[in-house]
């Protein structure tokens, strides 16, 4: 989940540079550009002109052929990977495909909303959220939160081993899901792990962190802070780089502590990387669904069953497409609910 | 321009409809056996390293005949085979989980195995009706297997027991004599919740008389043998003498070697792993059938061999199958593998026939239940998964749990 970031750049990013009305590539423009900034100039005006589709006849014929021709790979991929699932997810959200449409599609029936009517009254379904939810409000201000202290630690604090530690902070991120649930595993396990081995030293008896109802969840919250407080801290550390230091030596000279500085200048002028880091580790943990997956399978008694695990379940254990697909659907809305609204908020407040 | 996107698009998307239909239709004429023809396979696992070179010897008696053998990770077997169904490229030969021959009988796939050529008399009972769906036959058993009793013999001599287990009371007082007398933390490990703990669950359920699905194909968990073995399942956490908790994936060999886990249910291929992985276990450790309540009856497992219904060589893969499932290539693959053979008479000679230990195997799947093979089985477990939880959690009475569980399976089998 901490590529979410990558997935939701790479179609927005495409959609402009494919769409119409904006000019993909500059064309003649930049050709001509090469020889001297006078003849740069002009070219670039030509090409906003053409760009708008009111240039001349023929400048926008070899324009267009060119810009399609270039983002057709684009285009195919866009249309096969992304449009068309998410079309035929919808439309299959509206029947009960199951099992056997698998190899007879055109056998589904239409059911209407019934998928979505029978979700709200599916316990299990209504767990899943919740539990999603959970993760959600607990694990994003501890990321965020954690993420730009270390990130402001890196940049003010500590000159020796600067790189050494945020190679350390951001290692998680790189790390495939599969060894970091080993390690894991053996932090938490109840009988010979690390955190188990330094309470008995202490004389006391480590709880089963993955097999409580209670504690299953927290455990997990835990391992997906550490594994994304890296993704976060880069985002800090640039968005930190780029405060002028001039702004931060007026501060230093009218006498602001240290305190007073991170919070009357370096936070406010961070916002826009806070807005942005906040939003996507929220989507990131709406989808959470490799921490349950490889450490707890949703156990125990359903107590770590996330929203997009239920769905793994209900359509590639049980062939229920139709349900699952209206699952994503309502994930899909919440989402998109959420996100707006933390974007409304977070904007408002820079005012 | 506007216009322009939308027509690329919506040619895109006719393309795609176009190349995703096309894949659908690849069926051509049928193949005799005598041409020269290859032969794709599907193996899981271990197998699927194995049967390569099972197919160069194949090779060299049939030298019109290519087999080209693709191993396939068990972890990816399911999607990988449901997605090649949907495109209509399944292989011509697959290797099939038990539990997976309902699923693939209902996306009607597969060809019905030819009776004439195989006998139903020269397989185990089990294996055979794994492959059985609604009184037709999709696969043809290839190799079997069966959980029994893997127990600590030197542990048990220490806690004073010499033999193991006959029933369901002998096993209990060993597994309190292990835990209280000897030096082991649990009596036993049976598997407390999680996915496919019933797995872990079947030796009792299935020794008591009980079902999850009768004859008919009706739900039939609520009887007093589901919940006598329910309750029996549950005591050992009550008291206990199996843990309550456990992580996804946990093998109990390791704590079986350190002595922490005297006893655990399990099947044939631990026999391997414990020589290969625990060589200073050697002489200290032994197996037995399931401690019976009204039988010993034990799970059967196993794999089946599936002909595609698409396939144009479905002469040449028949005579394949022969050739794997007959009583030498069995036997021979044992050699190999030490997957114990689905076929009878490949059991009548060599270590198949003297090693004590296969024969315990050999009498616990003379009698072994197989799962019936349900579109829904899948579903139909992990009812049954959450009933067994709820019992050794503390959280419901065997009565409620089987109850609940039966009213669920109803819904699904109908």
């Amino acid at each position: 989940m901490s590529t979410t970031s990558g997935k939701a750049a790479v179609p927005v990013a495409g959609v402009r540079g494919g769409g119409p009305g904006t000019a993909p590539f500059p064309a003649t423009g930049s050709k001509d550009g090469h020889d001297d900034g006078r003849r740069r100039g002009r070219g670039h005006g030509h090409e906003r002109g053409r760009g708008r589709g009111r240039g001349h006849g023929r400048g926008m014929g070899v324009q267009n052929w060119a810009g399609w021709l270039f983002s057709t790979p684009f285009l195919v991929l866009f249309t096969v990977f992304m449009a068309f699932p998410i079309v035929a997810t919808l439309a299959m959200s509206f029947t009960d495909f199951g099992l056997r449409n698998v190899t007879r599609p055109w056998e589904a029936n239409f059911i209407g909303f019934e998928n979505y009517t029978k979700l709200f009254g599916d316990e299990k379904f209504l767990k899943s959220l919740f539990n999603t939810g959970y993760f959600v409000v607990v694990g994003v201000p501890l990321t965020i939160f954690l993420g730009l202290l270390v990130a402001v630690l890196l940049n003010n604090g500590i000159d020796r081993a600067r790189t050494f530690f945020r190679v350390g902070f951001y290692a998680p991120v790189v790390t495939s899901i599969v060894a970091v649930a080993v390690v894991w595993r053996f932090v938490l396990d109840p009988s010979d792990g690390l955190i188990a081995g330094l309470c008995a030293e202490l004389g006391l008896t480590a709880p089963d962190f993955l097999g409580s109802e209670t504690l299953a969840m927290p455990s997990l919250i835990a391992m997906a802070v550490w594994r994304n407080l890296g993704t976060v801290m880069v985002l800090f550390i640039a968005g930190l780089q780029a405060i002028p230091t001039e702004v931060r030596e007026a501060a230093k000279l009218d006498g602001a502590s240290a305190w007073q500085e991170l919070r009357r200048i370096t936070v406010p002028l961070l916002r826009p990387t806070l807005l942005y880091a906040t939003v996507i580790t929220t989507i990131g943990y709406l989808n959470v669904f490799e921490e349950p997956f490889v450490m707890t399978q949703g156990g125990p008694s359903d107590s770590t069953l996330t929203v997009s695990l239920n769905m793994y379940r209900e359509g590639f254990n049980f062939f229920h497409m139709g349900y699952a697909s209206a699952m994503a659907y309502v994930l899909f809305v919440v989402i998109m609910g959420i996100t707006v609204l933390q974007l409304r908020l977070l904007k408002d407040n820079t005012k | 321009m506007h216009r322009a996107a939308r027509t690329a698009s919506v040619a895109i998307a006719l393309a795609t409809a176009f190349a995703v239909t096309a894949c659908g239709s690849s069926a051509g004429d049928e193949v005799a056996a005598d041409k020269k023809q290859t032969l794709t396979v599907w193996a899981m696992g271990a197998e699927g390293e194995k049967l390569a070179e099972v197919a160069e010897q194949y090779k060299k008696a049939n030298p019109n005949i290519t087999v080209k053998v693709t191993p396939v990770g068990w972890d990816v077997a399911h999607q990988k085979l449901v997605s090649a169904a949907a495109a209509g490229k399944l292989p011509d030969v697959a290797q099939m989980g038990g539990s997976y021959l309902g699923e693939f009988t209902e996306l009607g796939v597969l060809e019905p195995v030819d009776t004439k050529t195989f006998d139903k008399k020269d397989f185990f009972p089990a294996g055979w009706q794994q492959g059985e769906v609604d009184g037709t036959s999709y696969g043809v058993p290839w190799y079997v297997d069966t959980r029994v009793l893997y127990y600590r013999t030197d542990l048990a001599k220490k806690a004073g027991v010499d033999k193991p287990p006959a029933d369901w009371k002998g096993l209990r007082d060993m597994a309190s004599a292990l835990r209280d007398k000897g030096d082991s933390k649990w009596g036993i490990y049976l598997q407390p919740r999680g996915l496919d703990t019933v797995q872990s669950f079947y030796p009792f359920l299935y020794s008591a008389g009980g079902e999850i699905v009768d004859k008919d194909g009706k739900a039939a968990f609520d009887s007093p043998a589901t919940v006598k073995a329910l309750k029996e399942y549950g005591a050992y956490m009550k008291d206990g003498l199996s843990t309550k908790s456990s992580q996804p994936g946990y093998d109990p060999l390791k704590d079986f070697n350190t002595g922490d886990v005297p006893m655990f249910f399990s099947g044939p291929w631990i026999s391997t792993l414990i020589k290969d992985q625990y060589p200073g276990l050697k002489g200290k450790w032994g197996i037995a059938p399931v401690p019976a309540d009204k039988t010993s009856t034990s799970m059967a497992g196993g794999s089946s061999l599936v002909i595609s219904k698409d396939s144009p060589h479905k002469a040449a893969a028949k005579e394949f199958i022969q050739y794997l499932t007959d009583a030498k290539g069995q036997a021979d693959w044992f050699e190999r593998t030490s997957d114990l053979p689905a076929n009878t008479k490949a059991w009548e000679s060599g270590e198949l026939a003297d090693n004590p230990d296969l024969q315990v195997f050999k009498k616990q799947m003379e009698t072994a239940k197989t799962s019936p093979a349900l579109a829904k089985w899948t579903e139909v477990t992990s009812k049954v998964d959450a009933a067994i939880e709820s019992v050794t959690q503390g959280k419901a009475s065997a009565e409620d749990a089987a109850e609940k569980a039966q009213s669920e399976i109803e819904n699904l089998v109908k």
